[in-house]
């Protein structure tokens, strides 16, 4: 096997030299030779270590039960059965975003007379903008772990031999890229312009690293089932988390948005003064308030927190739908 | 940690060890720096089991408990048979013009849920070897030659294995039908094929009549007050019990 491994020696002066992962150029610690490396440097990598421990980690867990609309008896029908730490490897991205947007907002204004004119302000924005992005690093599978909110801490290999450590699966440059896209979709939306006539955007990776980060693992039984939620081995906040929901809160919802919009439905009808806009804007209104409560009465029975794949009860992904629907009835009009 | 390859020292030939992902090591003998070329073998991982029989069908159970499987499937569903497997997948690590592409090809045909839309899994990757524990678990074995795909993949190589990942095979048995899930051992996740449905039609009936019956309520509340404020407190509790028995037994 010895066609795998190569030694390495300086070219100058024939002593062994070290390289740590990520450097490009080091100097020789014998002769001083400022040495060049080519091929697969690697990337610099660091790790967090791990404020948590065991009993945070299930306290942190049986205060999220409290939280929000979960079953009611989670917190005392509900038992941890399996705590432990793991390392997940992320990609991180710093990159800077420089350059300008123009282009013009309108407003429109109405006169007396009920005459609409249109005010066209042109817009100059100049964008000089870093941009922090993180992406996990391999399969996030069904562990609701996307991307990173916290990125200070006390830094730290000691733990790694004993912490479980996921392997990083996907391909660097390909989170190159989609930190690109990241940096400049943000930049254009914090320019604030909403019509855009011209755009000259550059974006420049200043440096990728990768994070191993420790999140503790907590599943848990309800009646038979198991449930997870990790927990941040930092800062020991809940990351992600599926729990049971409970049917009184989920019949509660379908009330409150039946009754709700139903009111400002009809509120839309008898107001309307006989204009078709207003009643069909208040039935629209309406039929869109149902919606977001109706979902969490179809879905409400898991309680899903975090950056999981499908995400059904929750109002986020419902507002999302409205606007999507919206949008295709906009088209549909025109 | 456990399962380390070893290789000679280029230098001394003492053996140096080292752990899958590891790109520079040092040698303990004569302290020169070693690279591992990937590029030119072929490597074998595996990924423990973090998953056991009990956690796997309480997974399946919260699983079958979701909203759109049928009422009860967590507790009606009879479990037919459970087996713990390792799955193979071969995982390419190109150069690509510079680039690093990573691409994913099967190793062996299957029919088994979720595992066409080929992935490797979130784990902790170690190499696979004689010492590797595999646990009792069946190893499914490629019936594709990994050299087969190394004329059609695009760049250079910098590194191939194939990757044998742990799962939970779970068959269960509901109202006659034999249904079966796959769960991955390691992080969770559980991968679906057929399943049996619950229908939305009894929730939607509920927040829509609802809907219907306040907007009357709303309309005639500009004609009699009192009535409409009767009617509407009638069919506030009315929605909450249909809805709770929906939602309970539905």
């Amino acid at each position: 096997m010895t066609g795998i491994s190569v030694g390495l020696n300086c070219p100058a002066c024939g002593g062994a030299i070290s390289v740590v992962e990520g450097e490009d150029t080091i100097p020789c610690q014998y002769c001083g030779s400022m040495l060049f490396i080519e091929g697969d440097k690697g990337v610099s990598t660091i790790a967090f270590k791990s404020k948590v421990i065991h009993p945070n980690a299930v306290a942190a867990t049986q205060a999220w039960w409290a939280r929000g609309f979960k079953a009611r008896d989670l917190k005392r029908v509900g038992q941890v059965t399996e705590v432990y730490p793991i390392y997940l490897p992320f990609w991180r991205a710093l990159t800077r975003v420089a350059g300008w947007v123009c282009g013009y907002e309108e407003r429109r204004h109405t006169d007396k007379n009920g005459k609409v004119t249109v005010e066209r302000i042109p817009k100059e924005v100049m964008v000089l903008q870093d941009y922090n992005f993180s992406e996990i690093a391999c399969d996030p599978g069904d562990l609701g772990i996307r991307t990173l909110k916290n990125f200070t801490g006390e830094t730290s290999f000691a733990d790694f031999e004993m912490i479980p450590t996921f392997e990083a699966t996907t391909s660097k440059d390909d989170a190159v890229v989609h930190a690109k896209n990241d940096a400049l979709s943000r930049a254009r939306s914090s320019a604030r312009v909403p019509h855009v006539t011209f755009e000259r955007l550059h974006v420049v990776p200043k440096r990728l690293s990768m994070v191993y980060y420790p999140v503790w693992i907590v599943r848990y039984k309800y009646r038979d089932r198991m449930y997870m939620t990790g927990v941040d081995g930092v800062t020991g906040q809940v990351m992600s988390g599926r729990a049971p929901g409970d049917p009184v809160f989920q019949s509660l919802a379908v009330t409150a948005g039946a009754s709700l919009g139903g009111m400002i439905a009809a509120a839309g009808l008898i107001f309307s003064d006989g204009s078709a806009e207003i009643a069909i804007g208040g039935l629209a209104v309406g039929a869109g308030i149902l919606y977001v409560f109706y979902r969490f009465f179809r879905h409400g029975s898991e309680i899903v927190e975090g950056e999981f794949r499908e995400k059904k009860g929750s109002s986020k992904q419902a507002l999302k739908d409205i606007g999507s629907i919206a949008k295709q009835i906009q088209g549909g009009m025109r | 940690m456990g399962n380390l390859a070893s290789i000679k020292c280029p230098k001394c030939a003492a053996p140096v060890t080292f752990d899958a992902e590891t790109k520079f090591v040092k040698c303990s003998y004569c302290s020169s720096q070693v690279f591992i070329d990937r590029s030119g073998a072929g490597f074998y991982y595996a990924a423990p089991f973090m998953v056991d029989e009990t956690n796997a069908v309480g997974m399946f159970r919260r699983w079958a408990a979701g909203s759109t499987k049928a009422k009860d499937l967590d507790r009606l569903a009879q479990i037919a048979g459970v087996k713990k497997k390792y799955f193979p997948v071969y995982m390419f690590k190109r150069d690509v013009n510079g680039k690093e592409q990573v691409v994913l090809e099967p190793a062996g045909s299957t029919t088994l849920p979720g595992l066409h839309s080929l992935k490797v899994p979130a784990t902790d990757l170690k190499i696979f070897d004689g010492s590797f524990d595999i646990g009792g678990a069946e190893l499914i074995k490629p019936d594709i030659e990994m050299t087969s795909y190394n004329d059609q993949l695009p760049g250079k190589p910098k590194e191939q294995a194939l990757v044998f990942f742990p799962i939970w095979k779970l068959d269960y048995v509901f109202n006659q039908k034999r249904y079966e899930v796959v769960i991955d051992g390691s992080a969770g996740e559980v991968f679906s094929a057929e399943f049996p449905t619950r229908s939305s039609g009894a929730y939607m009936a509920v927040a829509g009549l609802g809907f219907v019956a306040f907007i009357a309520e709303g309309l005639l509340a500009a004609v009699s007050l009192p009535l409409a404020l009767v009617l509407m407190g009638v069919t506030v509790v009315g929605v909450f019990v249909t809805a709770l028995y929906v939602a309970r037994r539905m």
